[in-house]
């Protein structure tokens, strides 16, 4: 897409963020009803739906971002980002026994499906009908949704896959198409927790522009201003990390992109959770509260760090040279 | 910070370059250290032979015996070199931007070529023994004689000044003004009447730092670079890039380690102790991020982002690489805790001294605090 183009696209986005992010932590049905409809009628699931996809993975990533930085309950990461890129990765038509608007399946402890795809639940399904589920060995299963799961992040659906209900295989995924699948889904995956973490310091800093204590705003504060000061250095690593694994996934091959990503995920488990830490401690007392919106944040990002893959997972995985492996 | 795609270099150009610098590499192998061989000077000879190859400076402007390339070419080499198993770039990078941006064309024309091949050692005299992080506590002065300067004071931590021959010095120009003005860069030569070396022995039994001292040396006008009270800016420059990985050659340096590192573990795999493989895979990361913010950062700088304080982030994350890495060192090379000399041991110890060098990571968080955050200042 054009710089310009890409731009619109993404205040157009920054727009619908604001306007619909949820301030509380008790979510509102009616509303996260109308703030899905208003995302539908952006028509971003069509980004990246066709062989030449019209956004690249690196644009895909930022509005990712984008949707991290706001409390925002739509499924833009399951139904906008993901599963559109998965179908574009089994081919133009969408195979028969698809929803309209399939959403993904993951794991039972929401990591990538391994060969055991007896368990699972649908990921991001606020105004999904369906989700594909990716097993180990590249097989797509396109299964159907139950009951609603309960979650620690408030503001993201999460519904059980019936397990009486076998679902439908849509397709295969070759070794490369695997790959690329899951440096895709780590990159949007990360993309929303390093904007998560990158908005909640950024409130953080401005909270410790006007709260006074002892007469004086706490960030004149030095130890105040190294807590900080190194939140910012954890999240420029995990903005980093994050955007040079995007585009690695329009410029590398699959292999190099899937360690990129994986790089990505790993830092962003440990450095955002720690920044969100560090904001809630410069919070001090609000923070701890059901009102405030920092536990939103902290769900997010707590969740995060186990989603997809475990910091345990990858550092055992990037431990040993490629060519080992 | 851009919120907009970045152009990280086109991969297929990258790549060739990489493939013509295997290609050299295989021919002109790595030359043996001699036994009582000075690190410096093995160091040095390596410096003229890369450059012999058309390796240094890549992207240094051609007029100045750089090859007009950019700095993401640069990275690549850097990156190569530690795949190689190579020793790092020349850490000349940072003295060679700062006398891009301030000396005048006669002294680029004169200096950079000489710099670039190795012709001339350079030696960085900022550091004193009462002014480190704190550089408007400098002593040094340079007082104006007519045509000419006359320097009186003292200099510490100038980096193998005893194997260098000229020395970016820093010293004030006038005594009472505001050290943002008052402070003037020259290049001294070392052999220089007046000029006192003197070799200071590290904690890890490197002669690297030394003492400099400075007894009524004259200095001519030509010698002064930019203008009187452009130093403070000239220094701002230099250790915004001495906080980049890449500029110093740090890169290649941390690529070499953890590829031996990852190397342990796939030989040894199960035998390492619990949790250390673990650690190892987050050096890697470490240092895998490192590379991709140094080439978020440049990909920026190309841009035409000017972010002077983001250099301190740089130096953080740099610091937080290295010491992590050479911490979990020792641990997968125990034999490093039981030689004398060993040279990881030696290593580790340098690592500590990244919290300290190019300003201390607590002066790098109230940079960031104040001129990143725009917190308040404290009274």
């Amino acid at each position: 897409m054009e710089a310009e183009e890409f731009s619109l696209v993404r205040d157009m986005f920054r727009t619908f963020a604001t306007r619909f992010r949820s301030g509380t932590a008790d979510v509102d049905p009616a509303a996260l009803d109308a703030a899905q409809k208003a995302l539908d009628e952006l028509g971003l699931a069509e980004l990246r739906r066709t062989s030449h996809p019209a956004a690249t993975a690196q644009e895909c990533a930022l509005l990712a971002e984008e949707h991290g930085k706001q409390p925002l309950g739509t499924s833009t990461l399951g139904t906008v980002l993901l599963a559109p890129e998965l179908l574009r990765l089994l081919g133009d038509d969408t195979p028969a026994g698809v929803g309209a608007t399939p959403t993904i399946a993951l794991a039972r402890d929401l990591r990538f499906a391994g060969a055991d795809t007896s368990e699972l639940v649908a990921w991001d399904t606020q105004g999904a009908d369906s989700a594909l589920a990716v097993a180990a060995d590249g097989t797509v299963t396109s299964v159907e949704l139950g009951a609603p799961a309960p979650g620690i992040d408030l503001l993201r659906a999460v519904r059980a896959v019936p397990s009486d209900a076998p679902g439908k295989v849509v397709g295969r995924l070759d070794a490369d198409a695997l790959r690329r699948w899951q440096a895709y889904a780590l990159v949007i995956v990360t993309s929303e927790l390093v904007g998560a973490a990158g908005a909640f310091v950024d409130l953080s800093v401005e909270y410790a522009r006007e709260r006074r204590q002892y007469g004086r705003e706490i960030g004149s504060f030095q130890a105040v201003q190294h807590i900080l000061a190194d939140a910012t250095v954890l999240v420029a690593a995990c903005t980093s990390a994050t955007r040079y694994a995007a585009w690695s996934l329009d410029n590398e091959t699959p292999a190099a992109a899937l360690t990129a990503a994986r790089v990505a995920k790993a830092e962003v488990n440990t450095s955002a959770l720690e920044a969100v830490h560090s904001g809630m401690q410069v919070f001090g007392g609000i923070a701890q509260t059901w009102e405030h919106i920092a536990h939103l944040y902290l769900r997010k990002v707590r969740l995060g760090a186990t989603i997809l893959a475990t910091s345990a997972d990858l550092l055992s995985t990037l431990a040993e040279p490629e060519a080992a492996r | 910070m851009t919120d907009t795609p970045l152009e990280f270099g086109d991969p297929s150009d990258l790549e060739q370059l990489r493939g013509e610098f295997r290609g050299w590499l295989a021919e002109h192998p790595l030359p043996e250290r001699g036994a009582d061989e000075p690190l410096p000077v093995f160091l040095h000879r390596w410096h003229k032979q890369l450059h012999s190859g058309g390796w240094v400076g890549l992207d240094v402007p051609e007029e100045f015996g750089g090859r007009g390339l950019t700095t993401l070419h640069q990275v690549a080499i850097s990156d190569e070199l530690g795949a190689q198993q190579a020793p790092g770039v020349p850490r000349i990078g940072y003295l060679a931007q700062a006398l891009l941006k301030f000396s005048n064309d006669e002294q680029r024309g004169r200096l950079l070529p000489r710099m670039l091949a190795g012709e001339d050692v350079w030696c960085q005299g900022f550091s004193e023994p009462g002014a480190g992080s704190d550089l408007a506590g400098m002593t040094t002065v340079a007082e104006k004689r007519g045509d000419h300067y006359i320097v009186r004071g003292q200099k510490l931590w100038t980096s193998y000044a005893q194997y260098s021959n000229l020395c970016l010095l820093l010293a004030r120009t006038d005594r009472d003004g505001v050290a943002h003005k008052s402070i003037s860069a020259f290049v001294l030569p070392l052999d220089r009447p007046g000029v006192t070396v003197r070799p200071l022995k590290a904690h890890n039994g490197d002669d690297e730092f030394c003492e400099l001292f400075l007894d009524d040396v004259r200095i001519e006008e030509s010698e002064l670079i930019g203008s009187e009270g452009d130093g403070w800016a000239l220094a701002m420059t230099t250790v915004s890039y001495e906080r980049n990985a890449l500029d110093t050659g740090h890169l290649s340096k941390y690529g070499l380690l953890v590829e031996r590192l990852r190397g342990i573990v796939g030989e040894r795999g199960d035998d390492l102790p619990d949790g250390l493989r673990s650690e190892v895979g987050r050096c890697f990361v470490d240092y895998e991020v490192l590379v991709a913010h140094t080439r978020r950062r440049i990909a920026e700088r190309i841009a035409g982002a000017e972010a002077p304080f983001d250099s301190s982030i740089d130096k953080l994350l740099m610091t937080r690489t290295e010491q992590r890495l050479y911490e979990t060192a020792l641990k997968v090379i125990p034999e490093s805790l039981y030689e004398d000399g060993n040279e990881v041991f030696a290593e580790y110890l340098y690592s500590r001294a990244a919290s300290v060098y190019g300003g201390t990571s607590q002066i790098q968080r109230n940079i960031i605090a104040k001129r990143i955050l725009r917190l308040p200042s404290g009274k």
